[in-house]
């Protein structure tokens, strides 16, 4: 009985990091297509919606069935805790990728303003925490997220900058706003992302120790 | 546990023959609150809720050493008197077991025992021992029939009515719902979540989700070992000892 539970949560937890990595994929592949101007590439993003919404629904789903089968106690309770809040978190970050992938047809006719600014960068930062969360999710291993409410704070500092660039360089020449206006929700939209890392990285840690922290 | 103990054990070991049933127990039984004893088969549960009201010392070759505290009192010190002790320390066991007698001999024993002549007064112990049991709208139409024609659950809800009939200030209940269907174990779990409005209870119970419904302190036994012990919800939540998250999620042996 306890044995065939224990072998659905491995599945519970390698679909959940697939979900994940698809998340994660996806904001990656929507920032490359920003950065290249690729509107195909783009496209390819808006087209995982679906995938990544069915992903979260099965996901959910197979938790409920295992509480309501198994009356999950302590670390086995914890686990589907957790997965409920990372599938959430996954699919809001797979969603700001398809918002950011939407950006690209718009931004594509006419160079980018001061190579995106800081915008790579901060996607570079943001991904790597991402990254870290899900490693931390699937390794059991805390060491990764550590340091995630600092990078946090890194990342709503570039957020900040590239507001305030963005802003400069519309008030140089009025046909700027437009493209500024993305990229300040681009940014907006990868400093939500990192909080979402950050939620992820709370609940590992709630499933790790049973203690809730907060992290931002 | 910060609340007001009933009873205190001080590393009790407890010995049949050459068996090393307890080992250095020391628990606190937070007053007016259902504590559970979980663990596997042969962990020690019964043994330890034996101590509470020295049933152990019917046994031959028992060595216990160390305190049981109940109300500041040591139960072994010359002064206790064991049929005062089991009056105020009573025991509900795994198998329904009233005496084959009529309902309302089954309930007014204990009172009679205990001098109770008067017949109006042993009544009213009657109808209220019942009725804290739950079971007084079942049985009033039939006191006087035979206790061994309920059913096993109405038998169990009897024998705990029984037990309240004497006034005890802890209740001791051993599995007592391991013979019982859901519907029947539904009522007694009712019961003793009512029960400790007035005594404090002990369940010792294999089944964990029972454990987390009904009590507020959990205490986890491993080979004679308490391993841990803490409010119930923290114990299913997050256990702190290793061996009671694997116990609790059936990752054992
Ligand atoms: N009367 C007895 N004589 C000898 N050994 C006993 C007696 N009662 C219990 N034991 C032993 O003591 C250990 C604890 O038993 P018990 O308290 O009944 O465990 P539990 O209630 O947790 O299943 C077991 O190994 C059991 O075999
Ligand atoms: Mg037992």
């Amino acid at each position: 009985m306890a044995e065939k539970f224990h072998t659905e949560l491995k599945k519970l937890k390698a679909d959940t990091l697939k979900m994940a990595q698809l998340g994660r994929f996806m904001l990656r592949t929507a920032v490359d297509a920003l950065i290249r101007q690729d509107k195909e590439l783009a496209a390819s993003v808006v087209a995982k919606k679906d995938e990544i919404h069915d992903m979260e629904v099965r996901i959910e789903e197979h938790c409920y069935q295992l509480i309501a089968l198994n009356q999950p106690m302590a670390k086995d309770m914890r686990i589907i805790a957790c997965t409920l809040k990372v599938i959430t978190a996954s699919l809001r970050i797979g969603r700001y990728g398809k918002s950011i992938a939407n950006t690209v047809v718009d931004l594509s006719s006419k160079p980018h303003i001061a190579n995106l600014m800081s915008i790579p960068h901060m996607a570079d930062l943001v991904i790597d925490m991402i990254d870290d969360a899900i490693a931390a999710y699937e390794s059991d291993d805390l060491r990764p997220i550590e340091d995630l409410s600092s990078r946090d704070d890194t990342i709503d500092a570039l957020r900040h900058s590239i507001f305030r660039e963005g802003i400069t360089y519309m008030m140089e020449d009025p046909k700027n706003i437009s493209r500024c206006t993305h990229y300040i929700m681009v940014a907006r939209y990868l400093e939500r992302c990192a909080d979402h890392a950050c939620k992820i990285a709370e609940n590992v840690q709630y499933m790790e120790t049973g203690e809730r922290v907060e992290i931002h | 546990m910060s609340e007001s103990a009933i009873i205190t054990t001080n590393n009790v070991n407890l010995w049949y023959n050459e068996k090393h049933a307890l080992e250095s127990v020391s628990i606190r039984v937070p007053k007016n609150r259902v504590t559970a004893l979980i663990g596997p088969s042969g962990c020690g549960k019964s043994t330890l809720l034996r101590c509470f009201n020295r049933l152990n010392d019917l046994i031959d070759h028992v060595k216990i050493t160390g305190e049981i505290m109940l109300d500041d009192e040591n139960i072994h010190a010359p002064s206790t008197d064991v049929v005062t002790l089991r009056k105020k320390v009573g025991m509900v066991f795994q198998k329904p077991n009233p005496f084959p007698k009529t309902i309302y001999e089954n309930v007014a024993y204990g009172p009679r025992v205990h001098g109770v002549r008067d017949k109006a007064e042993l009544d009213r112990i009657v109808e209220e021992s019942l009725r804290h049991a739950a079971i007084w709208d079942e049985v009033k139409e039939r006191l006087n029939d035979s206790a061994l024609g309920l059913s096993g659950g109405q038998q169990q809800r009897l024998c705990i009515a029984r037990t309240l009939a004497v006034e005890p200030e802890v209740i001791l209940m051993d599995e007592p719902c391991s013979s019982l269907d859901p519907i029947a174990t539904a009522k007694i779990e009712n019961l003793i979540e009512r029960l400790k409005e007035d005594y404090t209870v002990i369940i010792v119970t294999h089944n964990m989700q029972q454990a987390a419904r009904v009590s507020d302190y959990t205490g986890f036994m491993y080979i004679g070992k308490l391993i841990e012990c803490g409010k119930t919800r923290q114990i299913f939540e997050h256990p702190k000892e290793e061996l009671t998250e694997n116990y609790i999620t059936g990752r054992f042996g």
